[in-house]
């Protein structure tokens, strides 16, 4: 069955010709056929244009050509990342009719090995929430139960994922954005370090924080797709000239001798008990296999929640200052705006806000309302500057802790996968979703989730291993040591046991 | 430092500087709202940060420079593409005199 496939087998089989990347790509659309109707993890799929790539990337190894390290295999894209010619629309109304004129970086790389976009997936407007439930036109479901939400702002390309409607995604990852919904699904998902990986038509969130990265059904299919978008880009700025490791043959080294660190702040109050307890064995089994674990001390993990959303919402007011109705994306003109040519600058003015507050959902009308407060006159140094200054301080706990240890284990997420419509009217609640995934984002790091263990209701909980800028290589090692043992390995949720 | 209160006059004051034309329901709402969030971020007074340097951005290691070099770019039709008004090759905002 081709939903068994990981990323790299699928390649395999395509390069070696055992399989066309045609017949991938056709029955991908077939599984998203039967599947996403109860799932909605995709906005748009790419049906024509994928087949179309399908059937030349099949061309070029008739023609005896060598074919890339991702030849067929099915790619899910996350709204927010601009491909040509296909609808992005960041989850949003306001760019409800938006088709990119070019491809995001990460796009190109993927294309130019041989990969196949085959949708577009299901997110929070605009990145900006923890259960798709944002998204402008309806959340996406858990393939776990789809009564629950598959988690967020990445949540559609893990309930892709998750239900083996594709192999691999990309999502972005700005408070953790990837890490929650990969744990919620039972995926595995990784941020890369701050820089890593270019940003170039990624919409844009919060510059300081967001990062793109890969969703897999496997830890190394996640690291192919990793070293595959990964390193320098002229047209992004932040983006750095890092040597590209060898993340795949970094999956199955041995971890002996490697010091894990376990923070006690991040097995504090409100943490599921059922979570506790599975990250802790994880933790058990990684010693194991030759680790050696002791404590480490991230004190400032607590404030690291009221840092992340003064200094995102703050981006964010000012980056999405671009929407407003004249380059692209929805325009509404006001009732109050004359036929005529006598209008003033205060009707243009009135244009603009009659734009965005059509055009945007409440969240992001929330976010942008508290970034500019927090920017404006008065409140910048109690703040905004407030904020920057605990920043460093989140980020000095990592550098002590990483002093003493090689990476650090954690849980992903307080809780396994929440009811759909449980904390959407509670804004605060929402957000403490996130705890454990907004240090990493704040100070950098590379960090990542894969799946732990099942509760008992039957909801897979995440392991959470962060690591020292640009040692992503150590972090996969870990990962794949556990995963080589985890019970939970080759489980799928219910609604991918539906045979194409 | 005295707690700001969030109420609907900083709220319109607030929406003003973003571009937000509000409902009188969506004010309400969000003062109301954005007055819980605030106060969950008064928890970062608790921590003395007077020598503490500010980070903007996580500089991990030095970006590089690129070459000052022409390089092709979307052509005029292609930037235009998904513009909602195109006028005389341009980008057609409301006329308006002020």
């Amino acid at each position: 069955m081709l939903e068994d496939l990981g990323v790299t087998q699928i390649a395999e089989k395509v390069q070696s010709g055992e399989l066309s990347a045609e017949r991938v790509v056709e029955q991908t659309l077939a599984r998203i056929s039967l599947l996403d109707g109860g799932l909605h993890a995709f906005l748009h799929v790419a049906n024509a244009e994928a087949l179309e790539q399908a059937r030349e990337i099949d061309r070029k190894r008739a023609r005896g050509d060598r074919l890339g390290i991702m030849a067929g295999v099915p790619v899910a894209i996350k709204d927010a990342i601009c491909t040509r010619g296909l609808p992005t629309t960041a989850g949003s109304k306001i760019l409800a009719k938006y088709v990119p004129p070019y491809d995001a970086t990460v796009i190109e790389r993927l294309r130019l090995a041989d990969a196949v976009v085959v949708g577009k997936t299901n997110m929070d407007e605009f990145a900006m929430g923890s259960s798709t439930e944002n998204s402008a036109f309806g959340p996406a479901k858990n393939p776990w139960d789809p009564t629950r939400t598959p988690g967020g702002s990445s949540g559609g390309s893990a309930a892709a994922v998750a239900a083996r409607m594709a192999p691999c995604a990309l999502g972005s990852d700005t408070g953790g954005s990837i890490r929650q919904p990969a744990s919620l699904t039972g995926t595995v998902g990784i941020k890369p370090t701050y820089g890593r990986v270019s940003r170039y038509g990624l919409i844009a969130f919060a510059s300081s924080l967001d990062q793109i990265g890969p969703f897999a059904t496997d830890v190394r299919g996640a690291a192919r797709v990793l070293s595959v978008i990964a390193g320098h880009d002229a047209h992004d700025s932040t983006s750095l000239a890092i040597p590209r490791d060898d993340f795949e043959t970094a999956c199955g080294k041995s971890i002996r001798g490697l010091r894990i660190g376990v923070p006690d702040e991040y097995f504090a109050d409100g943490l599921d008990p059922e979570v506790s307890a599975s990250v802790r064995a994880a933790i058990q089994a990684l010693e194991a296999e030759g680790g050696t674990v002791s404590p480490v001390k991230l004190p400032h993990t607590s404030f690291a929640l009221a840092t992340y959303y003064v200094l995102a919402t703050a981006e964010a007011s000012s980056n999405l200052a671009r929407f407003d109705g004249v380059r692209y994306g929805l325009r509404v003109s006001p009732a109050s705006l004359p036929a005529s040519s006598r209008s003033t600058a205060s009707d243009l003015r009135a244009m603009y806000g009659a734009t965005r507050d059509a055009g945007f959902g409440d969240e992001v009308k929330r976010r942008i309302l508290l970034g500019t407060f927090v920017l404006s006159a008065g409140y910048y140094d109690a703040y905004y500057l407030k904020a920057q200054k605990v920043r460093t301080l989140v980020r000095r706990d990592f550098d002590r802790a990483f002093g003493q240890v090689d990476v650090i284990c954690s849980p992903t997420s307080p809780t396994t996968a929440f009811r759909l419509g449980e904390k959407v009217n509670e804004p605060l609640s929402m957000y403490l979703n996130d705890v454990f995934t907004l240090p990493a984002s704040l100070a950098g790091i590379p960090a990542m989730s894969l799946p732990c263990a099942l509760s008992k209701e039957g909801l897979p909980i995440g392991l959470h291993v962060m690591a020292r800028p640009f040692e992503e290589a150590t972090m996969l090692a870990v990962a794949s040591a556990w995963e080589a043992r985890s019970p939970v390995r080759a489980l799928r949720p219910p609604a991918a046991s539906r045979s194409t | 430092m005295t707690r700001p209160k969030i109420d609907r006059e900083v709220v319109l004051h607030v929406a003003k500087l973003a571009s937000l034309s509000l409902s009188d329901g969506e004010v309400d709402r969000f003062a109301a709202e954005l007055t819980r969030i605030v106060a969950h971020v008064e928890h970062l007074n608790a921590l003395d940060t007077r020598d503490v340097p500010a980070t903007a951005q996580v500089q991990l290691e030095c970006a590089p420079w690129r070459e000052d070099a022409v390089r092709p770019g979307l052509s005029p039709e292609e930037a235009l593409s998904q513009a909602p008004r195109v006028e005389a090759d341009g980008f057609a905002v409301p006329t308006f005199v002020e």
